[in-house]
């Protein structure tokens, strides 16, 4: 773990020059106050250019305040989840491929701090980027729909921050291992599109990663079975460390491959 | 004017700002940078034209890393 300390603050300045650390929190907030703007306005949307016949009453489904958070969360794992992958799946790759790693490989740090080093910055921006979205939610949602127990919220952030790691971990593991465009790939499916496909064919199994989400929002419900919930939050710290431990090897690994 | 004066701006103005903001920090980082990936007048108006969605192209294809 030599020089943990000194990639840290390198990663904080890349995030920062590259305005990572202003653009993607902006986002997430501006999707956070959307959600519960455009569900609260959508019966005088619909109305305005929804082109519907004189005298239609159309039933509008009463939204809950719970519902606003969990229809947000559906937001984030589409858009968001795109963006998280698209933004740092050239976290180590692109780095291999511009020369900016000969710089480090040739000192003596060690593979594993400059790995985790990537992990801690990247997951801090990440979990702040989520969690500030999901406040600016949370304030337009009790000011518009009616107020959410702060103890319910919490727990479903926990639950849904632990998906976001994994998440994460993920990317950054492959963008060890693979050049940029299979990093893309792979990353895109092993996130979004398994979680499309776990919650189509995964009736039969419960304890996955990718159910994380869709146990966050039972959570927030209050209709959690916890045995289950503590079974998968277990096996998914266990596979972050193995991704972890993966992307360290592989970063050792592809460290010839580096353009000098 | 009655028109203007319904819409509820107390709701609207922070996500009109915040896209303001998303918009100026695209645009003044690619007027620094000048090195895109593909013409840099066609990022310009993306970041502008294309509300949201415009500046995150920008950061994510059109940002050349150096």
């Amino acid at each position: 773990m030599k020089g943990f300390g000194v990639l840290l603050q390198k990663e904080w300045r890349e995030q920062i020059r590259n305005f990572k650390l202003l653009w993607i929190p902006l986002v997430f907030i501006i999707f956070g106050i959307l959600e519960p703007v455009t569900n609260h306005f959508l019966p005088e949307i619909m109305k305005s250019v929804g082109n519907m016949p004189e005298g239609v009453e159309f039933p509008w489904p009463e939204f809950a305040p719970k519902d606003i958070l969990v229809s947000l969360m559906g937001q984030y794992q589409s858009i968001g989840l795109l963006i998280i992958v698209l933004a740092f799946i050239g976290a180590i790759s692109s780095e291999r491929k511009s020369g900016t790693a000969t710089l480090l490989y040739v000192r003596p740090l060690s593979y594993s701090s400059y790995f985790l080093s990537k992990w801690t910055m990247i997951n801090a921006l990440v979990l702040f980027s989520v969690w500030v979205g999901f406040l600016a939610g949370w304030y337009y949602t009790s000011q518009l729909f009616g107020s959410i127990p702060a103890t319910d919220v919490v727990a479903f952030l926990a639950a849904y921050s632990l998906w976001i790691i994994f998440a994460v971990s993920i990317v950054l593991a492959l963008s060890a291992w693979l050049p940029t465009g299979g990093v893309a790939a792979l990353g895109l499916f092993l996130t979004m599109i398994m979680a499309i496909l776990d919650s189509v064919i995964g009736a039969y199994w419960t304890v996955t990663p990718w159910k994380l989400s869709t146990y966050a929002s039972y959570i927030l419900m209050g209709s959690m079975d916890y045995p289950t919930f503590w079974k998968t939050a277990g096996l998914t710290v266990f596979l972050i460390i193995l991704l972890i431990l993966f992307g360290t090897y592989m970063a050792g690994r592809n460290a010839a491959k580096t353009t000098v | 004017m009655s028109v203007l004066a319904d819409i509820p701006w107390n709701l609207i103005l922070p996500i009109l700002g915040l896209q303001l903001i998303l918009m100026l920090v695209a645009l003044i980082d690619l007027i620094r940078n000048q090195r895109t990936n593909g013409p840099f007048i066609m990022w310009i108006f993306i970041i502008i034209l294309l509300n949201i969605v415009g500046p995150i192209l920008y950061f994510i294809f059109g940002r050349r890393q150096s």
